[in-house]
């Protein structure tokens, strides 16, 4: 191939670009360009298996340019960055103006209590967005410079050139070069210790794609637009149709989904007498670590008890478990409340560090309605009450755990403490589930321990006692003031 | 036309050639001047001797950092057989091996310490003073339930003898290393013995771990540990990328210096400079990506025993002039002067932009340190005769410090003569 396309320099169907000369060694390849510029050729290019030292300055190439396209396109990211964060969350120059943007207000995300727009955390972003502009910028802006894809080349036809990527060496001198000259310029190659001179040849033969091809591209090209132009069209529309199911086997399979009637049928009849699908336990199975027959410990009800009233009646239901807000509404039900323990299981160890450890308890889960000092002024009460007062809600204000009828041993003994706290009571959510057994008794504990201390609300202490006190308690009895005048009477 | 340079030394002088002996003396009247000026000056003002003693850690702490990235610099050329830098590693040498002379230079501080007194750390003693604190912080502080006193676990390393130790500690361990690698190689000066340059290597990784522990924990003790209730575990990250910073321009100053004086005119080559300049460019931006790290971290999670020590740099007045200058002057300015081959291929750009970075470099330890000599002062009651005391005490310093290094240097060569990489580096080309 090389051979053929040397002898024939005057071939109808290729055209001359240029001539490509091989050297062995990257000296005299830098050699010969420097020479070659010297000799006054500017359209040259070197082509070599490996960088080599030298060779731009031989070759008279400029330094590129490719780092100021990447520093305008850096600087153009910072705005970038900035501007998208300023307008999707912030929307307004934040302190410098009020105006809100009249296109788009922004999210307005408030994260940690920080402005919508604050410089520090929208650094890290703009920095992401520099990076990966600059990234971008460097990848194609080298792609553009180098006029890149290019799909074919006219040097991949002299075969000796493939040698390029390997152990050979190459100059090429453009056709379109001034000084170029088919005889002088082969001479002047062979002068500067050309190994081998190729002439380089670009095929003019047509490469058009057949008409009746161009034309099945282009319906192809049409039909292809048909199932977005469909979707387009279906968005915004209803429709009677049922929906299509394109994989059914997906869509409808053979597997029972809980909570269901059984789609298992044998003989016109459901697999199970109840029609449903899930299996209750079997009677008397008890769960992996549920064995929760010691009343006392687990329920607060003393081991002894014999229920005289059936499971149906009021004290029944609040005995399971499912006390609801109607019942709170309902005529108080006489209580059984012998039924409760009054002391604490053996189980539970009454020393300093159970207390302690309810108060921890008492301040995560309770203190939020109750108040750390269970004066019934915690923040969730506050601001319920509040909202009822302007008829945004419906509230029954969480009790103070020092009302006579909370305190009082007799009327609730520690066993309903726990029950309360357990399963609820009133409007008073269950909290059995998040909080452990031994937990619950730590609180009881604590909550024994409050009453006995009897924190009086605060505009019954005198200044003597009020000097007396933490910084902590004084906090809250600030808060207990509003609350004091919204509680309702017992 | 690209003659490949033969691996050897070419300068007709390669050494001070007793330059040392000229200037070694001067440095050293200039330098007793200026700390004595400072002394003086102090004793007048109003914090008496502490004055001096602050600004005399800032200077030593920039001292430091000067030896301490030359030593990083050595290790890491080391660790990563690195050829092109073999010309100007024995100027980073001669610096990591000032390491040792500055533990004599740090005697002033550890005094205070051994003595008892609390005029520098404010843990010494037990004198846990929280007064960089507002009452509302403090409140947090002791409020925190269930914790024994952050002073207390605090103690169990901040205290006078331990602190003693360790600081002996890390001047032995740089003063060994710098010795370890200055001796090999001046040792292959003379022998040309290649199996010293792989003992290096072999020796470097480890090193570069003793190396890692002792800044971190240094930057701790010595810098840190000013307000000692603070948290930061990005702060030795901040004081290392400072540090190697300014051994870059150190580096780079130095080797114009010996060259504008007729040493070593044909080992330095401009693209060595080059080199130099872009990494100098890459640490401006890895300080400015660290400082920024702490400080957004601190920021976000907005926790009291954290923001108090920014909310001093930021809210006071003075501080807050001084961390905009550190932005402006130690990130965005550097950033683009260092921008651009033509700039880093200049030598008066060069040594202007190493100079600026140096300059910035001692603000930044002036910014870490003496905000916490009196947190109610803020930069105002420093200025007047304050900058005189701060100027004087770091030409002293600086003098001493150089005094030093030409000591060190003495006749010993500037560059190494027989590194088998040494031919790699005088053919260094750069695009």
């Amino acid at each position: 191939m090389a051979e053929e396309n040397t002898n024939s320099s005057t071939d109808e169907n290729s055209k001359l670009i240029g001539l490509v000369a091989q050297f062995d060694d990257p000296d005299s390849l830098v050699q010969a360009c420097d020479q070659a510029r010297q000799a006054g050729y500017t359209k040259t290019d070197a082509f070599s298996p490996f960088p080599v030292h030298g060779i731009d300055p031989a070759l008279g190439i400029k330094r590129t340019i490719l780092p100021f396209i990447v520093l305008g396109i850096a600087v153009g990211a910072v705005f970038i960055g900035l501007g998208m964060q300023w307008y999707t969350n912030g929307g307004s120059l934040g302190e410098f103006s009020t105006d809100e943007s009249p296109v788009f207000p922004g999210y307005r995300f408030k994260i940690s209590g920080k402005p919508y727009f604050s410089l520090p955390a929208n650094i890290p972003v703009t920095f992401e967005v520099i990076v990966l502009s600059s990234a971008f910028a460097t990848f194609f802006g080298m792609w553009f410079l180098n006029k890149l894809p290019m799909l074919s080349n006219p040097l991949h036809r002299i075969s000796r050139f493939k040698r390029a990527t390997n152990d050979k060496f190459f100059l090429m001198i453009e056709q379109a070069d001034e000084q170029f000259d088919r005889g002088s310029t082969e001479a002047q190659l062979n002068q500067w210790g050309a190994v081998s001179i190729d002439e380089c040849r670009r095929d003019l033969t047509d490469n058009n794609l057949p008409s009746w091809l161009r034309l099945f591209a282009l319906m192809g090209a049409i039909l292809l637009l048909l199932p977005p132009v469909a979707i387009f069209r279906a968005m915004g529309m209803t429709s009677r149709a049922p929906r299509l199911h394109v994989v059914p086997d997906m869509d409808w399979q053979d597997k029972s989904k809980t909570q269901t009637l059984s789609p298992i049928m044998m003989n016109d009849r459901y697999l199970f007498a109840d029609e449903r699908v899930m299996r209750a336990p079997v009677d008397g199975s008890v769960a992996r670590g549920q064995l929760d027959a010691d009343t006392e410990l687990y329920e607060g009800i003393k081991s002894d008890y014999v229920p005289t009233v059936s499971m149906t009646t009021p004290q029944g239901s609040v005995r399971t478990g499912l006390g609801t807000q109607d019942e709170a509404e309902a005529a108080p039900p006489v209580e059984d409340v012998s039924m409760y323990v009054t002391e604490f299981p053996k189980e539970i160890t009454v020393d300093e560090a159970l207390v302690q450890r309810g108060q921890i308890r008492f301040n995560i889960y309770c203190a939020a309605c109750h108040g750390y000092a269970a004066n019934g002024d915690g923040l969730v009460n506050q601001r319920a009450i509040a909202l009822a007062g302007i008829g945004k809600a419906q509230w029954t204000s969480a009790k103070s755990l020092h009302d006579a009828t909370v305190s009082n041993a007799e009327k609730n003994p520690l066993g309903r403490i726990f029950e309360t706290i357990s399963k609820g009571r009133g409007t008073m959510g269950p909290y059995g589930a998040q909080i452990p057994t031994a937990d619950r008794w730590a609180i009881v504990a604590y909550v024994k321990a409050l009453q006995e201390t009897g924190i009086k609300p605060v505009l019954a202490v005198s200044e003597e006692d009020k000097s007396g006190e933490s910084e902590a308690s004084d906090a809250n009895a600030t808060a207990t003031t509003p609350e004091d005048k919204t509680r309702p009477t017992p | 036309m690209h003659e490949t340079r033969p691996a050897k030394i070419t300068s007709p002088i390669t050494t001070l050639n007793g330059g040392h002996l000229r200037t070694a003396p001067v440095a050293l009247i200039v330098g007793a001047i200026g700390i004595g000026v400072a002394i003086m000056l102090s004793l007048g003002s109003e914090e008496g001797l502490k004055r001096f003693m602050f600004t005399y850690l800032t200077s030593f702490c920039f001292v430091l950092s000067i030896s301490v990235g030359c030593l990083f610099f050595v290790t890491i050329m080391h660790l990563t057989r690195a050829g092109w830098s073999v010309t100007v590693r024995r100027v980073a040498e001669l610096y990591a091996m000032c390491a040792l002379g500055l533990g004599i230079l740090f005697i002033p501080i550890l005094a205070t310490v051994i003595s008892g007194s609390d005029m520098i750390y404010s843990w010494n003693q037990g004198g846990w003073t929280m007064h960089d604190l507002t009452t509302a912080e403090k409140a947090e502080f002791v409020n925190v339930a269930n914790r024994p006193p952050l002073e207390q676990m605090k103690y169990q390393f901040l205290n006078q003898n331990f602190f003693t130790i360790r600081v002996i500690a890390y001047f032995l361990a740089w003063g060994g290393m710098a010795w370890f690698f200055l001796s090999n190689s001046l040792k292959q000066d003379k022998s040309g013995d290649k199996n010293l340059t792989s003992r290096m290597q072999a020796f470097s990784a480890p090193l570069m771990i003793l190396f890692a522990v002792t800044v971190v924990f240094s930057s701790f003790d010595m810098e840190m540990s000013l307000s000692a209730l603070w948290f930061s575990t990005m702060f030795p990250v901040y004081f290392f990328a400072g540090a190697f910073l300014s051994a870059l321009c150190t580096i780079l100053l130095t080797g114009l210096w010996l060259q504008k004086t007729g040493r070593v005119t044909d080992e330095i080559t401009i693209d060595h400079y080059h080199d130099l300049g872009k990494l100098m460019q890459g640490f401006v931006i890895f300080w400015g990506y660290i400082a920024f790290s702490q400080f957004l971290l601190i920021w976000y999670a907005n926790i009291p025993e954290e923001t108090f020590w920014y909310n001093l740099r930021i809210n006071q007045p003075g501080w807050m002039t001084l961390s905009i200058l550190l932005l402006v002057g130690h990130l965005f300015i550097p950033f683009f002067l260092l921008m651009g081959r033509g700039l880093r291929r200049n030598r008066k750009m060069l040594a202007f932009s190493a100079i600026f970075i140096l300059a910035m470099h001692w603000v930044d330890h002036y910014w870490l340190i003496m905000p916490q000599m009196n947190p109610e002062a803020n930069l105002y009651t420093l200025t007047g005769m304050g900058i005189v005391i701060d100027l004087a005490c770091m030409v002293g310093v600086i003098a001493v410090y150089i005094a030093m290094f030409c000591m060190i240097a003495g006749n010993r060569s500037l560059v190494p003569l027989k590194d088998p990489r040494l031919g790699e580096a005088l053919n260094h080309e750069v695009h």
